[in-house]
Order: structure tokens, then C-alpha cells, then sequence
């Protein structure tokens, strides 16, 4: 039964790939790009406002055969809420704790793979060429950029060979 | 403090308009700094699959190149859509700067296509991508796998397909380290004993490598999904096209291995590359 506390899976203005054991999702409002394990992939699909955190515990283990804690679902809701992968905001279960303590906790009494999202900004055009090495102009470079003084004369924000922004 | 900089003032402008993959662009310049039969064979040099001299209709990017005072001091300038994109003090900087700004033009809005920022050779009917930041040896490496026999589609740009082959893009090499750590020379394939590729090949292998004085090779299969993640930094149109430019990249990492590992020497390691990628491809 749909209740507004259950988990909704963000679809709008998202790019979707499905590869064999892991979801790719890219984010059009942000430029990030997350890919998300096998785990955090069947919580986020199991995210429709119709199913409760026990439920999605329950359907995970039907499908992997193992028994699970509810603080696993939680850690993969957990981090889709903080990429923005999450219709609404849920307030985290683990408050107080470091990420590092509740990984240990339940990665030992885990016997599958805990939810991983491993997240990227996708680059400008220039970026992924010209800002990497030494930058032949700080345009659309981050402070710090080391550049080619001699190319960027007229803005004046390769100074010192360092894009600063000016 | 800066002053104000004032364009000079020329009776002469010309303007031509060239499309290649697709890309409609308009180069506007001022005659007294080049002519166009240079300009042209300077398009050519940095777009190696050719293009089309066209009309002007339909044009999506517009370039002005210029020259204005500084300082007392004059200055050669692009400006991209009426906006600077980069100045530079000598006549042929300018064009290496247009040359690369147009180049990159294409790779961002080539239609039908994928640019990834890396250099390919192709070896035993498959093609071996190497993405990679500038100034961490692709070029390097590239030459040096040619020198062992693979032939040559880019030092910079990977080009590929909606079926997720990669096309050659056989500009001539950027070496550095020739005249100094920076700038670089056109050297071309054949003075390494290459030849460039003719037709599209199927990826084998994507590494990512790096450079790193004492590097042991200790190469890690990456799944798919971090290797599309990894990817992602040298895709030039993500942005512009992330739907299509994640399906091509999807089809690749299907079908090919994604490695990562740091290198030492492209002479050394190009063989124990050549090694591994068979292994794996073929």
C-alpha cells in the first residue's frame, strides 16, 4: 500500500543504462553520473512508493537467497537520498554514526555485497581535454588549472602559470 | 592596472565555412594574419578525415579571429560565439589554438559520433583505446605501439559509432619533449614507421593508464559500470549528448575489457601492453 514514508525512486530528467550487474544513471540537472552496485541497484528499482523498507528487505531476500538486516536497505536508501536519486528527502537511520561504523557493522553480519554508488561530475568538452596538464587557456578551467601563460594573455587569468580566476 | 583593449581596426575579413562530421562552422578572420589557403590547410591538419567547404545557412558555431592592442602590446584572439575564448602573442600559436578550438568543436557536437579524449591503435583486427589526460604519455605510447607494428587512428581523439566501433582520426602526432616540455610538433605517422588506419574497428581493450616513473604493471579488469564511470571524464559531448553518448559507451564496455593500471616507459611497456591485449581480445 502506497504511504508517503516509503522510498520513491527519482525518475525525472535522468539518463538510465542497465548493464548486467550494475545501473548506470546519469543525472541531467547536476552532470553527475552515479553507478550504482548490483545491491543499491535492486533498492533503488524497488523504490515505488508501494513498498515499505521491510518489504524491500523481504523481495532482496527472496532474490539473493540471504538474510539481511534492514540497516543494509537503509544504506543504499540512504545514499540515493544523498545523490538526489530519491523522490523526497528520508531522514537517515544512522544518526550519529560514521558511515565507516555502520559499513563495519553491517558488512560483518553481511553475506552480500554492501549497496555501493560510486558517483562522478561528468566534465565540460573543455574540461576533458584542456584542463587537464597544462591548459592552453582557463576558460571553463577550475581555479588552480595549471596554464600556458604565453596562450592566455588578454583575460589575464593564467597568472603565475595557474588559472586564478580573476 | 590593465588597459583597455582595442581591436585593431582592418578593411579585410573574410569568412568561410566548412562542415565536417556533421558540424556547420563559420571561421570569420582577419587576411592580414593568414591567407585562406593556409587557413584551409591548417583545417586539414587538424581535421584528418577531411571536410566540406559549405554556404551559409544553417551554421551553429561561429569563430572571429582578430588581433588587438593591449598594453601597447599586440595580442592574436579568438572569440567563440562573440565570446574570448583565448589570446595568444604570436601568429602561429593563434592557429595551433584554432586549429585545436575547431577540433574540438567537432568532437563535442559531432553528429552520430562519440569523442573520447585518447589515443587508438588497432592490432590483430581490434582496436586498443587508451584514454587518458594530456601530459600523462598517450602520444608517447601511441608512437611506440606503432613502432611495434600497430597501426595508427589517433593520438588524441577515439571517434565512435552508435554500433560502438572506433573510426580513424589519423591527425599527426603531437609530440613534446622535442622542442621543450609544452609545446608540441606534428610529427607524422610514417617517421615511426606507421601507417594510419583506413576502416573502423571493434574495441578489444580500453586502458587507462598512466604514466608514473617506476611504475609496476599491475593491470585491474574493471566491471563495466566503473569503467563507463572512468570513461566519462574524457567524453567530450557528455554533456551536450549524455543518452546517446552513455548508449555507445554501454555497447563498448559490453563487449571489451576495461583495464587500469600505471606504466613506466612506453618503450618498455608497449610490448607487455601488446602481450595483455591479446590475451584478453583475440
Amino acid at each position: 500500500m502506497s504511504n508517503s514514508q516509503n522510498p520513491v525512486a527519482r525518475k525525472e530528467r535522468l539518463v538510465i543504462q542497465e548493464m548486467p550487474d550494475e545501473v548506470l544513471v546519469y543525472d541531467l540537472e547536476t552532470n553527475k553520473a552515479h553507478c550504482l552496485n548490483q545491491t543499491a541497484a535492486f533498492v533503488w528499482k524497488s523504490c515505488d512508493g508501494e513498498n515499505s523498507v521491510a518489504d524491500i528487505v523481504s523481495q532482496f531476500e527472496q532474490t539473493s537467497g540471504s538474510r539481511v538486516q534492514e540497516d543494509l536497505i537503509w544504506l543504499a536508501i540512504d545514499q540515493l537520498n544523498e545523490r538526489n536519486l530519491l523522490e523526497k528527502d528520508l531522514p537517515t537511520k544512522f544518526v550519529g554514526q560514521s558511515r565507516r561504523s555502520v559499513l563495519k557493522k553491517i558488512g560483518l553480519a553481511s553475506m552480500v555485497a554492501l549497496p555501493v554508488i560510486a558517483s562522478l561530475t561528468a566534465p565540460t568538452a573543455v574540461m576533458a581535454v584542456n584542463c587537464s596538464g597544462v591548459a592552453a587557456s582557463c576558460l571553463g578551467c577550475p581555479d588552480g588549472t595549471r596554464c600556458n601563460e604565453n596562450l592566455d594573455a588578454v583575460i589575464g587569468t593564467c597568472a603565475a602559470g595557474v588559472c586564478n580566476g580573476d | 592596472m590593465k588597459k583597455e583593449s582595442t581591436a585593431v581596426k582592418s578593411e579585410s575579413f573574410k569568412q568561410i565555412y566548412i562542415c565536417s562530421f556533421g558540424v556547420k562552422i563559420e571561421i570569420k578572420y582577419d587576411c592580414a594574419l593568414f591567407t585562406e589557403s593556409e587557413l584551409i590547410e591548417s583545417l586539414h591538419k587538424t581535421l584528418p578525415n577531411g571536410f566540406e567547404i559549405i554556404g551559409n545557412e544553417q551554421i551553429t558555431h561561429h569563430f572571429d579571429v582578430f588581433t588587438r592592442y593591449r598594453n601597447e602590446e599586440l595580442l592574436f584572439v579568438i572569440h567563440k560565439e562573440k565570446e574570448h575564448l583565448v589570446a595568444a602573442r604570436t601568429r602561429e600559436d593563434i592557429l595551433d589554438c584554432l586549429e585545436s578550438k575547431v577540433r574540438l568543436t567537432v568532437a563535442e557536437f559531432a553528429v552520430g559520433k562519440v569523442f573520447l579524449h585518447a589515443g587508438v591503435v588497432g592490432w590483430k583486427g581490434k582496436a586498443l583505446v587508451l584514454p587518458g589526460n594530456s601530459f600523462h604519455g598517450k602520444t608517447t605510447l601511441v608512437a611506440e605501439l606503432v613502432k611495434k607494428g600497430a597501426e595508427y587512428f589517433s593520438d588524441e581523439y577515439a571517434v565512435l559509432d552508435e554500433y560502438g566501433f572506433v573510426h580513424p582520426f589519423p591527425k599527426m602526432l603531437s609530440m613534446r619533449g622535442i622542442i621543450d616540455k609544452i609545446q608540441q610538433l606534428d610529427v607524422p605517422v610514417e617517421r615511426f614507421g606507421g601507417k594510419a588506419a583506413q576502416k573502423p574497428l571493434e574495441v578489444g581493450l580500453i586502458l587507462l593508464t598512466e604514466f608514473e616513473k617506476e611504475a609496476i604493471w599491475n593491470p585491474v579488469v574493471m566491471s563495466p559500470g566503473e569503467g563507463v564511470l572512468e570513461i566519462l571524464s574524457h567524453t567530450i559531448p557528455i554533456r551536450y549528448k549524455p543518452e546517446f553518448s552513455l548508449k555507445v559507451l554501454n555497447k563498448i564496455t559490453n563487449r571489451a575489457t576495461i583495464t587500469k593500471t600505471r606504466r613506466g616507459e612506453a618503450s618498455v611497456f608497449a610490448d607487455l601492453i601488446l602481450d595483455f591485449f591479446e590475451k584478453q581480445t583475440i
